[in-house]
């Protein structure tokens, strides 16, 4: 069943025909991955819950690390009211640090996010670091005595959380502190059970599976409160005033009326409060993280200066 | 040595014109390679270090071959150089063709063509290219659920 | 008892209608294509996989089907070695040498039923080896830290050049242009583009599959054009099949002894089923001795090398799956199914993805059963397949081709793309080049890369850190000695003389075309 929905869905995306009037969401990136879950949930429950009156269409346009999604956006379909993109902080990291070739925030709107992924960071079981600020005490003694792994590139979003907690904590030296970027989470976990690195750098989803075998030890979640269901304390309480969470959420062209974004942000608040929604984030690791409309967008705008202070700070941007 | 290295030069001419190419890609791929843009966010192997490891052996290998080739293959004559030729365009010309003009068409086409390269029988190659066009097209579209268009938009 | 819940949980998943669906028409399709000869398991699996994802099928559907197009291939191939002297794959190689003879003598129908049996047995006890080692291993992939693996990916390369090919210059010339290829597309570290010469559609880099399909796939129709569709009509006819149970039962420790060494030597990175067929082959022989006549047609001369082939095909799944790293050209294909389904192949997949690791393991095994039914009693079929003449199944090959990479990546640029590969992949195989390294080479590339780069960033930039530990250094060590000693040891140890030019020829490329003049 599932197989012909996901062949014709696919056929419907190749043969570029679609009926005229259906929205559409592109996934700037192959199936399987965030942003293409991003879009058939959201898509489907808006469906689903008669937000839209026809399906979603779902569109996998990889490329560029979101770049051809969003510059197909700006360029060709600036006004096309019935459009949107899959987004996540990787997108706010890449305008950031000006990866979109020029391109920047305010040539899209930022419609609004409905859940996230918190950050976390991790250590074996055996390490001697039993708190966040253990760790980051012994950072600030010699920087380049904990190297980091993480499941994104060296500048990307896994690493970015680790220089914001150094920042928080008062280390100055950000550049010496060692990050190395491997194949996602998994991977980052094994190195550091494995001592090749001190401390791993990911998402909650990511680690879920370890700390269940006992081969991991949290040492603190990035997001506002504790996540329900883990014993895990946030940076927060330990002093350290970081929030650094993977959301989920959607972007629309920018020339679209104000009617109409607000009509968006009103289905995705909407599809926020769904029973569907609430089950395909239990499922999927996500926390509840629900920001729509100017509240969103002021909160992609603080993130983006924030991230492009702290890139050019490590050098990844001039 | 470079006497006898001569008198071999008729001998595995294959080898040696492609050691020559494979010498001189090298050494354009560790240009390019020298003039990549690096990133601020230096690591201390950088950007440049294994492309031009990777050009350094393909030099090696490349001279390698130049000098020790091995024994020449059974090249194809020139009749088939020809057909080889007419392959390569056909299929650079089905790849263009495949989106504007759907896909029974320009499959009938290249199919037949192809089965003619490989044997001159026109009959069988026109049936070949009209049946397996058809064919795979039924198979890709019903039966897998794949998403071909069949004929050119607007017909 | 691990092992055991484990397996349970493999077969609920693979015992399903649907999935069992998959798996008879992945080992049909496979028997098939294996038999074919120009079409081997790396070739058939590389034309479906673009297809299998167009198809939207999950990871563990996928998978169950693709493997079972790599094992049926794998007994696919020995059909047209015993019938035509044609290898249908590169491993089906020395099966020619015994099974050829005994088909000329009468006696195909034996040999095929006899090579089916030695194909189970040696699929089915690594199979069971699998299962029972790959979890051992899985716990070592601890112990591998970026350097380890800079220097296994080395090993891998190193023995694929240095025991797999004749010339190793080509073989590491292979493996370099691979990598070099790799290196195209944005840099992971500095985000940059790296060779693209400025072309966007270069900028995610080169897809493995428009590799894998051109280099494989696309390259038999100029290897067909060149030689006029000779080699795809039947040698020898087959008029009866019946059960030989004697020679079954002459053969049973010749299965067994070449199951276990073909096992472990498919278990050595970069190795794979063609050295597991050339080892048990050669075993085989210094056990018989000259009495033994092997080389004239005897049973334990096709036997062997099937019951090798076919345990060193599973074997090779265990550095894949546990570490990453794929001990074949077939592996590669497979691990690029992994990669595209964003499945990461190693420790943590036995962890992480109980489903798929043993829903594989638990579908392999009933692919087998499948493959002995349909390979013994229903070998009439596939002989009839043989009669396809090329001049039709090229030009489907080639538009499968197509219509598989165009499906998955809709872009004009990759099918030119495939075509270019589809003409070196026929100008490698000229210059008996080996493709295979290519392949490994797009596909470690970047992971290769990276891991010396993170070495170095752990390290803060010292060499000697590469060397550090017993593992690295003993990886070092045979990589050297694995590419190395075959320069010596080819001088000692002759490759027995086939009745055919074929041997040097990958993947069953038929006979070259007699020059008139």
């Amino acid at each position: 069943m599932t197989h012909t929905l996901r062949a014709a869905t696919l056929a419907a995306a190749l043969l570029v025909v679609g009926a005229a009037s259906a929205a559409e969401c592109i996934a700037p990136a192959n199936p399987g991955g965030g942003w293409d879950f991003t879009c058939r949930q959201i898509g489907k429950i808006m469906y689903d819950i008669g937000e839209v009156d026809q399906p979603v269409q779902v569109t996998n346009m990889a490329g560029a690390g979101g770049g051809l999604a969003f510059q197909t956006v700006v360029n060709e379909r600036t006004d096309d009211e019935d459009l949107m993109v899959a987004a996540s902080v990787a997108t706010v990291t890449r305008l950031a640090q000006n990866a979109y070739g020029g391109a920047s925030a305010d040539q899209v709107r930022f419609v609004g996010a409905i859940g996230a992924d918190p950050g976390v960071i991790v250590v074996a079981a055996d390490s001697p670091y039993q708190t966040l600020t253990d760790l980051l005490d012994a950072m600030k003694e010699d920087p380049s005595s904990i190297a980091f792994a993480g499941g994104s590139a060296a500048g990307g979003f896994d690493h970015l959380k680790v220089l914001q907690l150094a920042q928080a904590h008062g280390i100055e030296d950000l550049r010496s502190i060692k990050y190395i970027g491997v194949d996602g989470g998994a991977d980052a976990i094994t190195q550091t059970v494995g001592g090749f690195t001190q401390g791993m750098t990911g998402d909650m989803s990511e680690i879920v599976g370890f700390i269940e075998s006992g081969e991991v030890r949290p040492l603190a979640v990035l997001s506002e409160d504790r996540v329900e269901g883990f014993d895990i304390p946030t940076a927060r309480e330990q002093g350290v005033d970081v929030i650094g969470v993977n959301w989920r959420g959607l972007y629309v062209p920018k020339d679209i009326s104000d009617e109409r974004f607000q009509e968006w942000a009103d289905k995705l608040t909407a599809v926020a409060e769904s029973d569907e929604w609430k089950a395909a984030m239990a499922a999927n690791g996500l926390a509840p993280f629900t920001r729509v409309a100017d509240d969103f967008q002021a909160f992609v705008d603080e993130s983006i200066a924030s991230q492009a202070e702290l890139s050019r700070e490590i050098g990844v941007i001039q | 040595m470079r006497g006898a290295t001569r008198v071999n030069l008729s001998k595995g001419k294959g080898d040696r014109l492609f050691g020559v190419v494979v010498v001189l890609g090298a050494l354009a791929y560790a240009n390019a390679a020298l003039n990549l843009q690096v990133g601020f966010l230096t690591d201390p192997v950088g950007s440049k270090t294994f492309p031009l490891l990777v050009a350094g052996v393909c030099l090696i290998c490349g001279l390698v071959m130049v000098l020790k080739p091995d024994p020449d293959p059974k090249f194809p004559s020139g009749a088939t150089w020809g057909l080889m030729a007419v392959a390569v365009l056909t299929l650079v010309a089905y790849a263009y063709m495949l989106k504007p003009l759907g896909f029974l068409l320009p499959t009938t086409v290249a199919a037949a063509i192809l089965s003619y390269l490989i044997e001159p029988r026109a009959k069988f190659a026109a049936l070949a290219g009209i049946g397996l066009s058809i064919g795979l097209f039924v198979l890709f579209r019903f039966v897998l659920g794949l998403g071909l268009v069949g004929l050119p938009r607007g017909l | 008892m691990d092992i055991l819940s484990n397996l349970a949980l493999g077969f609920s998943i693979a015992l399903s209608p649907w999935t069992l669906m998959l798996a008879v028409i992945g080992c049909f399709i496979g028997t098939i294509v294996g038999a074919l000869p120009g079409l081997g398991p790396s070739n058939g699996v590389a034309l479906l996989i673009p297809i299998t994802f167009s198809m939207g099928l999950d990871a563990t559907a996928a998978l169950v089907l693709l493997t079972s197009v790599y094992y049926g291939a794998m007994y696919g191939g020995r059909i047209s070695s015993i019938l035509l002297n044609i290898p249908g794959d590169e491993p089906a190689m020395m099966t020619t040498l015994d099974g050829y003879p005994m088909a000329r003598a009468g006696r195909a129908g034996d040999a095929l039923v006899i090579s089916g049996v030695a194909s189970f047995v040696g699929a089915l006890f690594a199979t069971i080896a699998l299962a029972l080692v790959a979890p051992m291993l899985a716990r070592v992939a601890y112990l591998f830290g970026p350097a380890e693996y800079f220097a296994l990916y080395l090993l891998a390369f190193s023995t694929l050049g240095g025991i797999a090919s004749k010339n190793q210059a080509k073989a590491a010339l292979a493996s370099a242009i691979g990598l070099g290829i790799a290196m195209i597309g944005l840099d992971n570290s500095s985000g940059f583009p790296r060779f693209t010469g400025g072309n966007l559609h270069l900028a995610d880099g080169v897809d493995f599959l428009v590799a894998i399909v051109g280099l494989f796939a696309v390259s038999e129709v100029f290897v067909f054009i060149e030689s006029h569709g000779k080699g795809s009509a039947i040698g020898v006819k087959l008029d009866r099949v019946t059960i030989p149970w004697r020679d079954i039962w002459v053969t049973r420790w010749t299965m067994l002894r070449s199951s276990v060494l073909g096992f472990i030597a498919g278990v050595l990175p970069g190795a794979g089923a063609s050295l597991g067929s050339f080892l048990t082959y050669m075993m085989e022989k210094s056990i018989a001795g000259p009495k033994g006549g092997f080389g004239t047609g005897v049973v334990k001369g096709v036997a062997a090398p099937e019951a090798g082939n076919n345990s060193a095909a599973g074997g090779a799944l265990v550095p894949m799956l546990t570490l990453g790293v794929p001990g074949s050209g077939t592996t590669a294909v497979l691990l690029a199914v992994l990669m595209t389904l964003n499945i990461t192949p190693g420790p943590t997949l036995f962890a992480n993805r109980p489903d798929v690791v043993w829903g594989l393991i638990a579908s392999l095994l009933i692919a087998n059963f499948v493959l002995l039914l349909m390979n013994v009693p229903l070998v009439k079929i596939f002989v009839k397949v043989l009669s396809v003449p090329a001049n039709l199944l090229l030009p489907g090959v080639m538009m499968v081709s197509f219509v598989g990479i165009y499906s998955l990546t809709g872009s004009y640029f990759d099918l030119l793309l495939m075509v270019a590969f589809g003409v070196m992949g026929w100008l490698f195989r000229k210059l008996d080049i080996p493709t295979v390294p290519v392949i490994l080479g797009i596909l470690l590339g970047n992971a290769m890369e990276n891991n010396l780069r993170q070495a170095m960033t752990l390290s803060n930039g010292e060499w000697q850190y590469l060397f550090s530990s017993g593992i690295s250094i003993t990886l070092w060590s045979a990589a050297v000695l694995g590419f190395v000693a075959p320069l010596f040891l080819r001088r000692i140890i002759k490759r027995p003389a086939t009745p055919m030019e074929a041997m040097g020829e990958h993947e069953g490329t038929p006979p070259p075309k007699q020059r008139t003049d």
